[in-house]
Order: C-alpha cells, then sequence, then structure tokens
C-alpha cells in the first residue's frame, strides 16, 4: 500500500478484509450506508440514531450487525483524517482505492465527500478551542432619577449583561457603561470588525 | 427640612477662630468627601486648633459635611438659596464666606457625588485583539479569524473607597458573535438618538 493522504500511521489489518467485504454490496446498498455515514457525520451528536438506523440496514439487507460495525468505523477513518487534513474529492478517492474499494464505490464516496464537506469542515471549525467565549449579550439602558447624594440626577446609564461560557459553566458579567464609553465601545466594536473582515 | 439643627449651626460658629480663609476652604472640601464614618478622624486630623476639645471638633466637623452634603443633594446652585438656609444670627462675614466657598465647589462636588453613588460594575477600559487561528487538533490547517477582548471591570466604588479592585475579563468572539454584537450596539445607538432626538 502507497502512501495514503489521510494519515501517516499504519492502517489497521481489519481495513482491507472490511474493504473487500464492501466491495460485495450492491451499488444501491452501498449508496444507502453513505447516504447514513454522511447524516452522522454531519450530526455527530446523534449516535443513538445512527446506531438504531445501522441496525436497521443490517436487518434490511440480511447483513450481521458485528462484521457491520467493523466496516464502517474502517470506512469512518478516511473522512475523520480527511476533514483534518483539509483533503480534495479527488484526495479521498485515491485513499480509498488505495485501501482496497473498487473505483466506482470510491468515485461515489468522493462525489459525497465534496457535497458535505463545506458543511464538515464548518462544524469542524466550531469545536476548535475557544476561551471564555462569549454566548449572549442583553443590555438596558435607562435614566438615574436620583440618589442618596444627590435629590435629581438625569443622568443616562446602560447596563450590558454578558454570559460568558468557562470551560464548561455560563458566567454572567454585568457592566455598567456611561454614554461616552458605550460610544468608545461602539466604535472600537466596528474597528474589530473591519479587522476581522480584511483578513476572511 | 431644615438644612442643620440650630446646635449644628452653633458648632459652625468655630470655624471663627481658623487661621485663614484658605483652611476654612479645605476644612469644607474635606468634610464634603469624607463619609460619615470617616469624620471622626478627620475631626483629630483637622481641628485641633479650631476646637476647644474633641466632643467640639466632631460636632464643626459633621455639621460641615451635613451643610455641604445638604446643598449638593438639593442641587442650590443661587447665593440667595444657600444664604437663607442659615438662621437669622448668624455672624455675616462667615455665612457669606461659607456661601462663596460652597459656590466655588458646588460643580465639582456634583460630579463628585455622581461618581461615587452605587451602580453595577463600572467599565474602565477596553482592549483588542484579533488573532487568526492556524491549526488545531481537530483541523490541521485553517485560517480563521477571530477577536480577543478585554474589558476592565471596576467593583462599586462605593464599596472600594481609595483601593478600586478593577478585574480583567478577557473572551474570545467569533466573527458571528461580533456581527450579532454590533447589530445590537446599534439598536441601542439608534434608540438613543431617537431620544435625543424627541
Amino acid at each position: 500500500m502507497g502512501l495514503l493522504n489521510f494519515t501517516r500511521d499504519p492502517v489497521p489489518e481489519a481495513v482491507s478484509g472490511d474493504m473487500h467485504n464492501l466491495n460485495q454490496l450492491s451499488a444501491q446498498q452501498f449508496s444507502a450506508l453513505t447516504e447514513l455515514l454522511f447524516r452522522f457525520l454531519t450530526e455527530p451528536k446523534e449516535v443513538e440514531r445512527f446506531l438504531t438506523q445501522l441496525s436497521d440496514f443490517a436487518t434490511m439487507n440480511k447483513i450481521s450487525l458485528g462484521p457491520l460495525k467493523n466496516i464502517v468505523k474502517s470506512i469512518l477513518l478516511v473522512p475523520n483524517g480527511a476533514l483534518k487534513r483539509n483533503l480534495s474529492s479527488e484526495q479521498v478517492r485515491a485513499d480509498f482505492i488505495a485501501l482496497g474499494l473498487s473505483e466506482e464505490k470510491a468515485s461515489y464516496f468522493a462525489e459525497q465527500w465534496k457535497v458535505n464537506s463545506p458543511a464538515l469542515t464548518r462544524l469542524a471549525v466550531g469545536q476548535t478551542l475557544m476561551i471564555n467565549q462569549l454566548i449572549d449579550m442583553e443590555w438596558k439602558f435607562g435614566v438615574t432619577a436620583g440618589s442618596s447624594e444627590l435629590e435629581k440626577v438625569g443622568s443616562i446609564f446602560l447596563q450590558l449583561k454578558l454570559v460568558i461560557k468557562k470551560g464548561s459553566q455560563l458566567e454572567n458579567v454585568y457592566v455598567e457603561l456611561t454614554l461616552p464609553q458605550f460610544y468608545s465601545f461602539l466604535h472600537e466594536m466596528e474597528r474589530v470588525k473591519t479587522s476581522l473582515e480584511s483578513f476572511s | 427640612m431644615a438644612a442643620l439643627q440650630e446646635v449644628e449651626f452653633a458648632a459652625l460658629q468655630s470655624l471663627l477662630k481658623a487661621p485663614s480663609k484658605d483652611a476654612v476652604r479645605q476644612l469644607c472640601q474635606e468634610c464634603f468627601s469624607s463619609p460619615p464614618a470617616g469624620l471622626g478622624l478627620l475631626a483629630q486630623r483637622a481641628c485641633p486648633g479650631l476646637a476647644a476639645g474633641p466632643d467640639e471638633a466632631e460636632q464643626l466637623v459633621s455639621a460641615l459635611h451635613n451643610l455641604t452634603r445638604h446643598v449638593v443633594y438639593r442641587g442650590l446652585t443661587r447665593a440667595e438659596d444657600i444664604l437663607s438656609l442659615f438662621p437669622e444670627n448668624f455672624h455675616q462675614n462667615l455665612k457669606n464666606l461659607l456661601t462663596k466657598i460652597i459656590l466655588e465647589n458646588i460643580s465639582a462636588w456634583r460630579n463628585e457625588a455622581q461618581a461615587s453613588q452605587i451602580s453595577l460594575p463600572r467599565l474602565v477600559d477596553i482592549d483588542w485583539r484579533v488573532d487568526i487561528k492556524t491549526s488545531s487538533d481537530s483541523i490541521i490547517r485553517m485560517a480563521v479569524p477571530t477577536c480577543l477582548l478585554q474589558l476592565k471591570i471596576q467593583e462599586d466604588v462605593a464599596l472600594c473607597g481609595n483601593n478600586p479592585v478593577v478585574s480583567a475579563l478577557t473572551m474570545e468572539l467569533s466573527k458571528e458573535t461580533l456581527d450579532t454584537m454590533l447589530e445590537g450596539l446599534g439598536r441601542i445607538r439608534d434608540q438613543l438618538s431617537a431620544v435625543a432626538n424627541k
């Protein structure tokens, strides 16, 4: 087996056997299985649903679930590595062929990969580490009518509530701003937006 | 509501023993700025020459504090209003001097009162930086711009006194979050200008 695109580590031995079994599936069965796999990849939290659908597929096509699970594990190695390395559909196709999958099935999978990769990439970027991510912002502003030191005040205040994700917990931060501070905050944020846009 | 009680005005007469007008001015400023709890210390420190004993000193300081605070609370800005606070038989020159000193300081004192009123933690400073994420354990190569925003927040001024507690909060914003935030801030600005134009 030549150099693979999706991984630098040696591939487990079982993979070529699994690819051989995959080749035995009809084109229809393979496309149904591929659809299942991509649905799981785009919604990785739906593990229960994926397993149910897999066992339905196994029953419908008279395949035993155990070997099917192994096959699925082997197939999933490629898209996971491809996502990490931003592989093109050509490279994915080449890898499947190198692993022993038929050209027809490899091309089909690569096509599906092309269609789904923007969504999958966005998902992977979204999982990237974020420190103290800002989740939500609520605000209110009003007028201070009076205080214990001043009978009549009439000054404007702005209060912000920022919801920050610290680790797995959400923390609320309350801040008060005067009007000039608000305008300079707005000005700074607009500068940030310009900066971010110039890098996108 | 009378500004001060008779006995307090009597205590103010101790100011006649002050060495100079500037000394009176200084004392007025210190009495206004001091919180009620700090008046005792102020009395000991500032009034050795003015008062016969510690009790008199405390009464003087407390009377000055109440007088200045009352003027600021009511927002009195005219000399006549302040002069009318004093009783009929109050020493004429002292009354004029105190009124003059109060008028000089009234707007600074008003700002001081506003700055030290209770509030939620206040924003003191904003700093930001834009990073480009190039790699992570989930994707080996990418170019995602992200913003790090640091807010310096000061806890309630009234609680901290002279030692402001400033905490720095650093948070990360993605481009989408920033856009949403700007939308919200823009809405605030529109509402503010609608209120201002009414």
